[in-house]
């Protein structure tokens, strides 16, 4: 009996451990309209005390928010911001999902057939959401199909960011606003120096989102664009796009292109950082892994003088999921609460992202943000230059994955520009006729 | 009364009473997305809308998806690279090792270490090695004229490299099998053979190999096994590129599943892929039969 008692006694101590759930997920509502939330997102407190500056600003914004409205308490949840979507589609399977949810502009149109997504649409109409006053590329990444699903988290930009100290060395003029990718190209080769393996740009490779935005905002440049416009058909085989691919492929021929195969290693940024590049194409969060460069900033090169400068924005939103009317309900305060111009302000001072609300700029404390960030006022100012949107369907990823692996193929030289986007192409429009 | 306390107390109840949080977890963790995964393989689905019916229509779809025939082929050439190198260079290490000089507990240690290191850090210490600009590897080879290569970065070296790479990594464990399979030989028939005075290398061909085939076989079908599931490396160290050179079937299901959202699709490359594992593997097992001699 005693063996039979161990037994026992061992099952359930193995099941208690396997099937306990840790309470991570799950928000409430008490009796007494106390309403606990539950939020997900990808900032790690310090230290590193340079990385926790937005853990440390969210969770101050919440504090004043708790102040105001002490029956609504937010719970925190580390959740990596790349696995943020697959994090949600496992959560909604088990009805776990967080109440608010930090999502990348991408994964919107697959998060968007969730039917526990509150749809915002009317909500945000009400003009304490200052709805108008977020950026046009914000708003249109925050609709699928015509719905707003989505309320902007985190803006930004790319620009090119130059080593001012390898352009003095070589004697070159500093970029002004209406450069050309021409002079880019001159630039860079005059900076590469393969002796002291001095690269004068760099490029991501990997065939990752990180290669294929980069290569999109060129494309827009160019005056092309990802698909047609009611996004049944690719479009980036056109001769805006092959012109822009060209560009790339002929830098790399010149050996003044540095292809950055782990983007998200971060080479390019140490390599930066060293002098050994001299010219990076990047958003504002990348500014503080510069400590030891003298750089500046100029908004991206025109194709023809006087052409267009516009760049790409990868916004990321605040989604909520349904968990009960009281718990929506507050959600929707804490986010109006987080978005509100005051606020953006505070954040943006204390971080150095780029308020998502365009009106936060002309505010009087906006002032200084450029002395506290160096550089981050011209991605600020370069808001504006944001046109357009990737498109928001659900074959996007798949698209990109092909037009990344196409790039790169053309990139080393196996297949030429052109045909490299028509095989792109091709298995893009496959992709598309499949709902 | 008695009856039940009885058969409560046979060890047939207390066995099954041990073996049931393990079987219960298998059964949790294994079988029911097994299972789950052989349904989602009939839909078109991503797993957060409702699913549609769709049939044979996955299955279909993959006979004219140029990318699943170039992950197929990787795959297979990976596993017809890896198996080999590892299994044959891990029974050369095992003999090398198998030996009583001075250190071997070092040796043994050392070959074995690369196996219990998470995949992550030796990726990260292979892609600063073998950087084609800055690498340790380039440089060293720059310096007797060679070089420099891509490794990772070139499109017709990167699965090469990761081949080198985890043959690297995963020589230690085919080298532990082996060792303790070459203390199980007995001593007498080593001795037999020496008196009869056969040359080494005929006693390794004729005795050492043969009563090897046990582990060997073992370690051929886990091996192929886990080739054909390749996916840690590429997706740190490569992402399937450059380009489409290191597209492996796991990590093209992966990318599918659960950075695109076409989750009944890579279902349906999971389900060809267990259906190829478990072929292979009975193959294996059938030709071993033939092949194996068993001491006992």
């Amino acid at each position: 009996m005693k063996r039979f008692g161990l037994a026992v006694a061992v099952i359930f101590a193995l099941l208690a451990a396997a099937c306990s759930s840790g309470g991570s997920g799950t928000g409430s509502t008490g009796a007494n309209g106390q309403v606990n939330l539950v939020l997900w997102m990808g900032y790690t407190p310090p230290p590193p005390a340079s990385q926790g500056v937005e853990y440390e600003s969210l969770k101050g914004l919440i504090a004043k928010f708790t102040q105001l409205h002490p029956n609504i308490h937010i719970r925190m949840e580390y959740v990596d911001n790349d696995y943020a979507l697959q994090k949600v589609t496992v959560a909604l399977q088990g009805g776990e999902q967080p109440d608010i949810s930090y999502q990348y502009g991408t994964n919107m149109p697959q998060v968007a057939q969730a039917s526990e997504l509150v749809n915002l649409t009317n909500i945000v109409k009400q003009p304490q959401y200052g709805w108008t006053d977020f950026g046009p590329g914000e708003r249109d990444v925050a609709t699928v199909n015509g719905k707003v699903l989505g309320i902007p988290a985190l803006v930004d930009n790319l620009a090119v960011v130059y080593n001012k100290t390898l352009f003095a060395e070589h004697h070159l003029a500093t970029p002004g606003p209406g450069w050309t990718w021409s002079q880019l190209a001159a630039d860079a080769k005059a900076i590469t120096d393969p002796s002291q393996k001095i690269f004068g740009l760099t490029f991501p490779a990997d065939g990752s989102e990180t290669t294929v935005w980069e290569y999109e905002a060129m494309l827009w440049e160019a005056g092309g664009h990802i698909l047609t416009s009611d996004n049944t058909k690719a479009a980036f085989n056109a001769p805006a796009g092959v012109e822009a691919l060209t560009w790339l492929r002929q830098m790399q021929q010149a050996h003044a292109l540095y292809l950055d195969f782990h983007p998200d290693a971060g080479n390019s940024e140490t390599l930066f950082n060293s002098g050994k590049l001299g010219m990076i194409i990047t958003g504002p969060w990348d500014l503080s892994s510069f400590p030891n460069v003298h750089y500046g900033v100029q908004i991206m090169p025109s194709w023809a003088p006087g052409g267009s400068h516009q760049t790409i924005s990868g916004p990321d939103n605040w989604v909520i999921f349904n968990n009960g009317p009281a718990r929506v309900k507050a959600s929707l305060e804490f986010l109006q609460f987080l978005t509100s111009p005051a606020n953006l302000l505070q954040n943006s001072m204390a971080t150095g992202d780029l308020p998502t609300k365009l009106s936060v700029v002309s505010m009087p404390g906006f002032a200084d943000f450029n002395v506290k960030f160096p550089g981050a006022g011209v991605f600020a100012a370069n808001l504006k230059n944001v046109e357009q949107a990737r498109p928001q369907i659900a074959q996007y990823p798949r698209i990109s994955a092909a037009l990344g692996r196409e790039v790169v193929e053309a990139l080393l030289g196996q297949t030429s520009p052109q045909t490299a986007l028509n095989s792109a192409a091709q298995q893009a429009n496959s992709y598309l006729v499949v709902p | 009364m008695l009856r039940v306390r009885r058969i409560l107390e046979s060890d047939h109840v207390a066995g099954w009473a041990f073996a049931f949080p393990a079987v219960f977890l298998i059964f949790l963790f294994g079988l029911v997305p097994v299972a789950w995964s052989a349904l989602l393989s009939f839909q078109q689905t991503n797993l957060i809308s409702p699913p549609k019916w769709i049939g044979l229509a996955n299955y279909r779809a993959l006979a004219h998806d140029p990318l699943f025939a170039q992950s197929v082929e990787h795959s297979l050439v990976y596993t017809a690279l890896f198996v080999p190198l590892s299994v044959v260079g891990g029974l050369l290490t095992a003999v090398a090792l198998n030996r009583n000089i001075r250190g071997i507990r070092f040796y043994r240690l050392a070959v074995f270490v690369p196996v219990v290191l998470s995949t992550i850090a030796t990726a990260i210490m292979f892609l600063w090695l073998l950087d084609p600009n800055f690498g340790l590897v380039n440089f060293l080879l720059s310096k007797v004229g060679l070089g420099p290569y891509g490794f990772f970065d070139s499109i017709n070296g990167a699965l090469y490299t990761i081949v080198g790479m985890t043959v690297w990594g995963w020589i230690g464990f085919d080298v532990i099998v082996y060792l303790a399979a070459l203390q199980g030989i007995p001593r007498t028939l080593i001795e037999a053979a020496e008196i009869d005075g056969a040359r080494s290398w005929s006693m390794f061909r004729n005795i050492t190999v043969p009563l090897l085939g046990p582990a060997t076989l073992f370690l051929v079908v886990w091996s192929s096994i886990n080739a054909l599931q390749l996916f840690d490396e590429v997706y740190f160290l490569t992402k399937g590129g450059p380009g489409t050179a290191t597209y492996v079937v796991v990590y093209y299901l992966y990318s599918l599943a659960f950075s695109q959202g076409i989750a009944g699709y890579a279902a349906a490359i999971a389900y060809v892929l267990l259906v190829a594992i478990l072929a292979l593997t009975l193959i294996q097992l059938w030709i071993g039969r033939r092949l194996v001699y068993y001491a006992s």
